[in-house]
C-alpha cells in the first residue's frame, strides 16, 4: 500500500549545523504519526521540508506516491499544514481567512462557500464566522488555524503543536476534532510538548532528538524499550561519586547514569520497592535532596532515550 | 496559476485601501505637496528687467550688428533696454546712479583693428546692485568675443598667406569666416523654460512612487513575520505568487498615484508636462524602477521595520540627487552627474525635456531605456534575494 506521506534520508544544514540528518518515516492512510523532540530536536525543519517550505539538502518527500521535489503542486495540493503559528490575517473575519486560503488551493467559488460552512461548523464557530479575527479568543483563533487546512479535504494533515496557549476547552475541541478526522480516514503528522496528546491521538511515535530519528514504534513498543524497570531521578548532595558507586552495585539497579554535578538517574525494577534501599545506600557519604520515581511510559521512553524531559 | 496571484493580489488592495495608507501615500500626499511647493515657489523665474548702457565710440560694423540683433532678439523683447550713452563717464554716471544697469562699451575704431587681424576689447561695466544686468551684459560680450576671435584669426591667416590688405576683408566675408553678423541663442537650459510646478509636481511624484509600491514589498516581511507567507507557499501555488501578487499591487497603485499627481498639477497650475503618450510612458518607466529598487530593499531587509528605514533612505536620497526636492539645473556641475545615478534623475530630465521641448516618445526614448534598464538590474539583484531569503 502507497504511504500517505512518506520521506526517506531527509537532511539540511544551515551553516555549520547540521538540523536534520538522514530522517526517515512513512504514515498509512488513516494512520496518525506523532513526531516527538525537545525544542531545537529538528520537528520544525523536518515539516518544514514536508511542506516544501525548505528543500532539503539530501533525501525526498513523496505525498501519495507524488515526489513533491518533481511536482510540487500536485504534491502540495494534498497536504493540510497548520503552522504553530497563527498564521492568519487578524483584520479579516474568520469567513474571508477561509475564503482566501480556500482560493489558493483552487476551490470552485460554490464549492468553497459550501466547504467553509462545513469547516466552521467542524471547529464550532459557526456562529463567530463573521467576526474579525483579531477579537477572537486564542483557542478560536487555533480553532480557524486548523480549519483553513482543512477546506480542500487533504490526504494528509500536519499540525505542528496546534495546542500552544489555548484554553482546556478549546484544546479538548481541536482534539476531538483530530480524532474524528483520523477516524475519518485522514492521515495525520502531529508535534506536540504534550505527550498526553500525542498519547491520545496517535497510532504511532517517532522520537527526534538532535535532528535524528532516535526511536520509533506504538506507544507499547517504544515503552518497551525500557522494560518495566522504573525511572528514578535523585539528586544528592555531599560525596555524590561514593554514593554513585554504591548505587550502581545496589542489587535491582539496571543502570545508572550520573546527568549532573549532584544529579543520578537510575532504572531500577519495582523502583518504589527500591527507594529504602537507595536512601540506606547512600546514607552517610550523600543526602539525598530530592527524589522523583517515573514509571514507565512514554515519558520515561523519551527522557531515556533523549536524557531530557519533553518540556525542558 | 492566474487565480491564486488574482487572490493575492485581491487581499493585498484591499489591505491596503481598507487601512487608508494607499489613499494617504499615493493621492494625498504627493498630490498635497506638489500644489504647495508648486503655490510656493511655482511660475517662471522673476521675469528679467535690466537697462543696458550702450556706448559706441566705434560708429562701425560690430557695434551696428550687436545693436541690431539685441534689439530683434524674440527672448529679450520687453525685458532688456538698451541706452544709448555718448561716453564711457557717461556710462559710468548713469550705473552709479542706478538708472542702467550695466553697460557695454565699444572703443572707437574697434571694427578696423578688427578687420585688420589686431582683435580689439569690449569694455563691460557692471554694479553690485543689479547683479543680472551685468550677467546678461556679460554673456552677450562673450558672444562678441568668440566672434571676434575668429574673424581675428581668419585675417591673420589670410594676410599670411600673402593676401594683399585691401583684399583680406573681403575675402573673409566671402568665405563666411567669422562674419561680423551676431545671433543671440534662445534659453541655453535644456529643454527651454519650465513652470517650478511641473518640477515639483514631477518630484513629488517621482519621490512618493518609491512609497507606493515599497509599502507592498514591505508587507511580504509583515506577512512573513505573521506567518501567512509561509502558510501561502505550502499551498499548491508557484512560489513567486506572494511577490508578483504584491508587485502587481504596488505597481498599479504607484501608476496611479503618479498620474494623479501629474493630473493634479496640470488642472490645478495649468501647466502642460508635455506629451501625454510620452509623459505617461516615462512615469510608468519610472514607477517600475522604484518597484525593482523597493523589492530589492525588501528582499535583503530581516525586518518589515527595517525596510521601512531602508526605503525612507533611499527614496529621500534618490529624490535629493535625482532632481525630486531640488530642479536639477540648481544644483553644482558634479551633483548633476550624479543625479543620473539615479531613476528620479533621468525620469527628471526626461520631464524636463518634454515639458521645454513640445517633442513626443522619441525625445524621452533613452531616459525610458534607462529606467527599464535599472529595473531590470534592480529586479534581478532582488530576485536572488529572494530566493535566498524569503523564499530560501
Amino acid at each position: 500500500m502507497t504511504a500517505t506521506l512518506a520521506c526517506t534520508g531527509l537532511s539540511k544544514r544551515f551553516g555549520d549545523v547540521l538540523a536534520v540528518q538522514d530522517v526517515g518515516f512513512a504514515i498509512a492512510p488513516g494512520e496518525a504519526y506523532g513526531l516527538l523532540g525537545p525544542n531545537g530536536a529538528g520537528k520544525t525543519t523536518t515539516i518544514s521540508m514536508l511542506v516544501g517550505l525548505l528543500k532539503p539538502a539530501t533525501g525526498n518527500v513523496t505525498v501519495c506516491g507524488t515526489d513533491l521535489a518533481a511536482e510540487p503542486l500536485a504534491a502540495k495540493a494534498k497536504i493540510g499544514y497548520v503552522p504553530q503559528e497563527i498564521a492568519l490575517y487578524p483584520e479579516l473575519t474568520g469567513r474571508e481567512n477561509l475564503r482566501f486560503f480556500g482560493r489558493l488551493f483552487g476551490l470552485p467559488r460554490r464549492e468553497l462557500a459550501a466547504r467553509i460552512d462545513e469547516v466552521l461548523d467542524l471547529v464550532g464557530l459557526s456562529d463567530r464566522a463573521d467576526g474579525k479575527l483579531g477579537t477572537y479568543s486564542g483557542g478560536m483563533k487555533r480553532r480557524i488555524n486548523i480549519g483553513a487546512a482543512l477546506l480542500h479535504r487533504p490526504e494528509v494533515l500536519i499540525l505542528d503543536e496546534p495546542t500552544v496557549g489555548v484554553d482546556p476547552q478549546s484544546r479538548k475541541a481541536i482534539l476531538d476534532g483530530v480524532e474524528r478526522l483520523v477516524a475519518d480516514g485522514m492521515a495525520l503528522l502531529y508535534t506536540s510538548h504534550y505527550m498526553e496528546e500525542v498519547e491520545r491521538v496517535c497510532d504511532r511515535v517517532g522520537i527526534i532528538d538532535h535532528g535524528r530519528i532516535v526511536a520509533e514504534g506504538t506507544r507499547h513498543e517504544l515503552v518497551a524499550m525500557v522494560g518495566s524497570a522504573d525511572t528514578i531521578e535523585l539528586m544528592l548532595d555531599g560525596d555524590v561519586d561514593g554514593a554513585f558507586d554504591k548505587l550502581q552495585a545496589l542489587e535491582g539497579v539496571v543502570e545508572a547514569v550520573r546527568t549532573g554535578t549532584g544529579s543520578v538517574r537510575l532504572l531500577a525494577e519495582g523502583g518504589r520497592y527500591v527507594l529504602p534501599a537507595i536512601i540506606t545506600a547512600v546514607d552517610g557519604r550523600a543526602t539525598v535532596t530530592a527524589v522523583e520515581v517515573i514509571e514507565p511510559d512514554l515519558e520515561a521512553t523519551f527522557l531515556h532515550l533523549t536524557g531530557s524531559k519533553l518540556r525542558d | 496559476m492566474l487565480r491564486p496571484l488574482m487572490s493575492v493580489a485581491a487581499l493585498e488592495l484591499r489591505t491596503r485601501l481598507r487601512d487608508g495608507t494607499a489613499l494617504v501615500v499615493a493621492l494625498i500626499v504627493p498630490i498635497a505637496l506638489a500644489t504647495l511647493f508648486g503655490l510656493a515657489l511655482g511660475g517662471d523665474d522673476p521675469p528679467l528687467r535690466a537697462t543696458i548702457g550702450f556706448v559706441d565710440l566705434d560708429r562701425g560694423e560690430f557695434s551696428a550688428s550687436v545693436r541690431r540683433e539685441v534689439m530683434s532678439n524674440e527672448q529679450l523683447k520687453g525685458t532688456l533696454t538698451l541706452r544709448e550713452l555718448p561716453s564711457r563717464q557717461e556710462a559710468q554716471r548713469s550705473l552709479d546712479a542706478g538708472d542702467i544697469g550695466s553697460a557695454i562699451v565699444f572703443p572707437q575704431g574697434f571694427t578696423k583693428s578688427v578687420g585688420a587681424g589686431s582683435g580689439g576689447q569690449v569694455a563691460v561695466l557692471t554694479s553690485a546692485e543689479s547683479p543680472l544686468a551685468g550677467v546678461v551684459a556679460n554673456a552677450i560680450v562673450d558672444r562678441i568675443s568668440s566672434v571676434v576671435d575668429a574673424r581675428t584669426l581668419a585675417v591673420r591667416a589670410a594676410l599670411a598667406y600673402g593676401v594683399a590688405g585691401d583684399r583680406v576683408k573681403e575675402l573673409v566675408e566671402r568665405n563666411g569666416a567669422a562674419g561680423p553678423g551676431l545671433s543671440l541663442a534662445d534659453d541655453p537650459m535644456e529643454g527651454g523654460k519650465i513652470d517650478l510646478s511641473v518640477y515639483y509636481g514631477s518630484g513629488m511624484a517621482a519621490l512618493f512612487a518609491f512609497f507606493v509600491v515599497g509599502a507592498s514589498f514591505r508587507s511580504l516581511l509583515t506577512e512573513r513575520r505573521q506567518g501567512t507567507l509561509n502558510r501561502m507557499r505550502a499551498g499548491p501555488i508557484p512560489q513567486w505568487t506572494p511577490i508578483a501578487g504584491k508587485a502587481l499591487v504596488g505597481f498599479g497603485l504607484g501608476v496611479v498615484s503618479v498620474v494623479a499627481t501629474w493630473a493634479s498639477s496640470s488642472l490645478i497650475f495649468g501647466t502642460s508636462w508635455g506629451d501625454p503618450v510620452a509623459v505617461f510612458a516615462l512615469l510608468v518607466a519610472h514607477v517600475l524602477a522604484a518597484a525593482a529598487i523597493t523589492m530589492l530593499v525588501a528582499s535583503r531587509a530581516k525586518t518589515d521595520a527595517q525596510a521601512d528605514g531602508v526605503t525612507m533612505v533611499v527614496s529621500f536620497v534618490m529624490a535629493f540627487f535625482g532632481g525630486s526636492l531640488v530642479p536639477l539645473y540648481n544644483l553644482p556641475g558634479f551633483l548633476q552627474k550624479v543625479a543620473l545615478l539615479t531613476p528620479n534623475g533621468w525620469t527628471s530630465t526626461g520631464l524636463i525635456r518634454l515639458a521645454g521641448s513640445g517633442g513626443g516618445l522619441t525625445t524621452v526614448i533613452v531616459p525610458i531605456g534607462v529606467l527599464c534598464a535599472i529595473a531590470l538590474v534592480a529586479g534581478g539583484l532582488a530576485a536572488a534575494g529572494f530566493r535566498k531569503g524569503l523564499l530560501g
